[in-house]
């Protein structure tokens, strides 16, 4: 079960990350990596044979790899703390949590091959709770981009934000759909396409399922909130007002992901909407060689927000 | 008097004066860690009144963050903190927290949870290469991994201009630390892992002078200086009894007899 528009451009995320690090470090001296042994997965092998001083090898030792990003970062420096998402921030939670954030320390935690769209390493790699253990913390700020052009705006926003931040990417290229005259700006969404009857909510690729001709007879609103703590309330509210329709989408778990927070927001604010949220419910994942037939198992295809779209639009 | 051999050296009032201030501060707020803040006092007294180093721009992490009433006395008698602040420590809305917080001038690292702050130093020291980073853990602390990853990390960078402290008192929260986890051979650990070892009897000042010059001296091998301590030092019926690692409100009789022992000259 899949759809592929292959009109599109396909690109990787993770490398456009590698690249735009890469860029920034040339102009500015004072980026540093702090990578967990995952290098070449992270493709830093050019970055880290380029600053070869600035490139901190910390091997297979998460907790700490975090605290030694801050002490770093303690100096004065920017600091990119790399490795997958199902290590770090989630073998050193702790740490992040005292050594980074009670310590105010600007270091920005990249966390790859993030969700079930990482594929066929199954449930211990696919880490489907990141988003929910940084949004708990205080002071972390947390952002996932849609794709490689989204990447590419976002990477030196963040480098020059004086916060700890979290960001998360993905393991396959992905399909770019990203307008390119749209900046990106902490604390904000975009409205990616803008319609009467729903408003569709998510972050990172799964959003790009979207921008199918599948959907063409929708009139969505459809909104990136790759800035998903500080979450850009104004935008996401006032299109739920008009639309009275929400469909939140994730590759994540349904606990403490972004629907608990947009649910949140529309309770707080007393507008009255539909609400449906798709994301994994309370359950692991699991190996796939194509990542289309995980999501289409775990209720995430095109299929399953097609039929989440009409339950929405129906009187009911 | 409870330290003989030491009771010439200059800093010997200090030790006094610093360990009454640890219990009025502890029994004022009716919690805090006793043990561990008066087996390490003598090790904070001895880097900060040393001219071997200047914390304005050598930095000082203290990993134990429980060690944090034994840290605020020292401040305070560096007047880094008023004195006066002392007796605030633990109680709402004070700077001075029941672990440690980077409200309080002259606190580099706020620390509380145990195997941190080495990693911080370490990262501090590197980033810094001009300067030194000096640790304080304990032996307990060494059950966390991470301590040990720390351990490796700054043998491979070569930091010469990172030392940790080690206040090896022998005792935590639930027991002795050889009942708990044993460490036997802590300085051969560290020697593996190609790091500059030193041994010191932690109450006495000359000996860690001394493991300091040598230690500040290193150029590619990080330094740590073992420092033997006695657990709850100073306080006969509370040393070494690990049920003293940290205390609720003291009941009266044994706050004064505590205070009459660290009072007699």
């Amino acid at each position: 079960m899949k759809t592929v528009d292959c009109r599109f451009k396909i690109s990787s995320i993770r490398q456009a990350f590698a690249d735009t690090l890469f860029e920034l470090a040339v102009k500015n001296p004072n980026i540093y990596v702090v990578d967990i042994g995952l290098r070449p997965s992270l493709y830093l092998d050019k970055f880290a044979a380029r600053f070869k001083s600035r490139f901190i090898e910390c091997g297979i030792a998460e907790s700490n790899a975090a605290a030694v990003a801050a002490g770093l970062a303690a100096s004065g420096k920017t600091v990119f703390l790399t490795s997958f998402a199902c290590f770090s921030p989630a073998l050193n939670w702790a740490v992040i949590k005292q050594s980074i954030c009670y310590n105010h320390q600007n270091v920005k935690i990249v966390g790859s091959h993030a969700g079930l769209i990482s594929g066929d390493l199954g449930a211990t790699h696919q880490m489907l709770e990141d988003i929910a253990l940084m949004r708990s913390l205080p002071t972390m700020e947390v952002f996932a981009p849609l794709d490689a052009i989204e990447m590419k705006k976002m990477l030196p926003v963040l480098a020059s934000s004086p916060h700890p931040a979290y960001l998360r990417l993905v393991r396959p290229p992905t399909t770019e759909v990203y307008p390119p005259k749209l900046s990106f700006t902490i604390g904000k969404s975009q409205l990616i396409q803008s319609g009467r009857d729903i408003t569709v909510l998510g972050y990172g690729p799964i959003l790009t399922q979207l921008f199918s001709d599948d959907f063409k007879k929708y009139s969505l609103d459809i909104i990136n909130c790759s800035s998903i703590k500080p979450l850009d309330s104004d935008t996401i509210l006032e299109s739920i007002k008009k639309t009275g329709r929400c469909l939140v989408i994730e590759d994540h778990q349904k606990n403490g992901g972004l629907g608990d927070a947009i649910a949140n927001l529309i309770l707080s604010s007393g507008i009255k909407s539909k609400f449906i949220h798709l994301a994994v419910d309370d359950s692991f994942g699991q190996s796939a060689a194509n990542y289309f037939d995980l999501y289409h198992h775990y209720g995430l295809s095109p299929l399953a927000i097609i039929e989440s779209l009409k339950k929405l639009l129906s009187k009911s | 008097m409870f330290l003989p051999k030491n009771s010439a050296h200059p800093l010997y009032p200090l030790s006094r004066s610093l360990r009454l201030d640890i219990l009025e501060m502890i029994n004022h707020a009716g919690f805090g860690h006793i043990g561990g803040s008066l087996s390490s006092i003598d090790i904070l007294i001895s880097l900060y009144n040393s001219d071997l180093f200047n914390f304005n721009k050598d930095h000082f992490i203290l990993s134990a963050g429980h060690l944090c009433p034994a840290l605020y006395a020292v401040l305070a008698q560096k007047n880094i903190i008023p004195r006066s602040e002392l007796l605030t420590y633990g109680l709402f809305a004070s700077r001075l927290q029941g672990h440690l917080n980077l409200e309080t001038p002259g606190v580099e690292y706020a620390s509380g949870a145990l195997g941190q702050g080495l990693s911080f130093a370490s990262g501090l020291a590197l980033g810094d290469k001009t300067h030194h980073t000096i640790c304080l853990t304990t032996d307990g602390e060494h059950n966390e991994g991470q301590i040990w990853e720390a351990v490796a990390f700054a043998s491979k960078y070569h930091q010469g201009n990172l030392i940790n402290i080690v206040d090896s008192n022998g005792y935590q929260l639930g027991g002795s630390t050889a009942e708990m986890m044993p460490l036997d051979e802590l300085a051969s650990k560290y020697l593996h892992f190609d790091w500059t070892v030193t041994t010191v009897n932690g109450h006495n000042f000359n000996e860690l002078q001394k493991a300091l010059k040598i230690a500040k001296s290193s150029s590619i091998y990080p330094t740590c200086i073992i420092a033997k301590t006695t657990f709850a030092k100073g306080v006969s019926f509370m040393e070494n009894k690990f049920e003293f690692h940290d205390v609720k409100k003291l009941p009266e009789e044994i706050y004064l007899n505590a205070k009459k022992e660290l009072e007699a000259k």
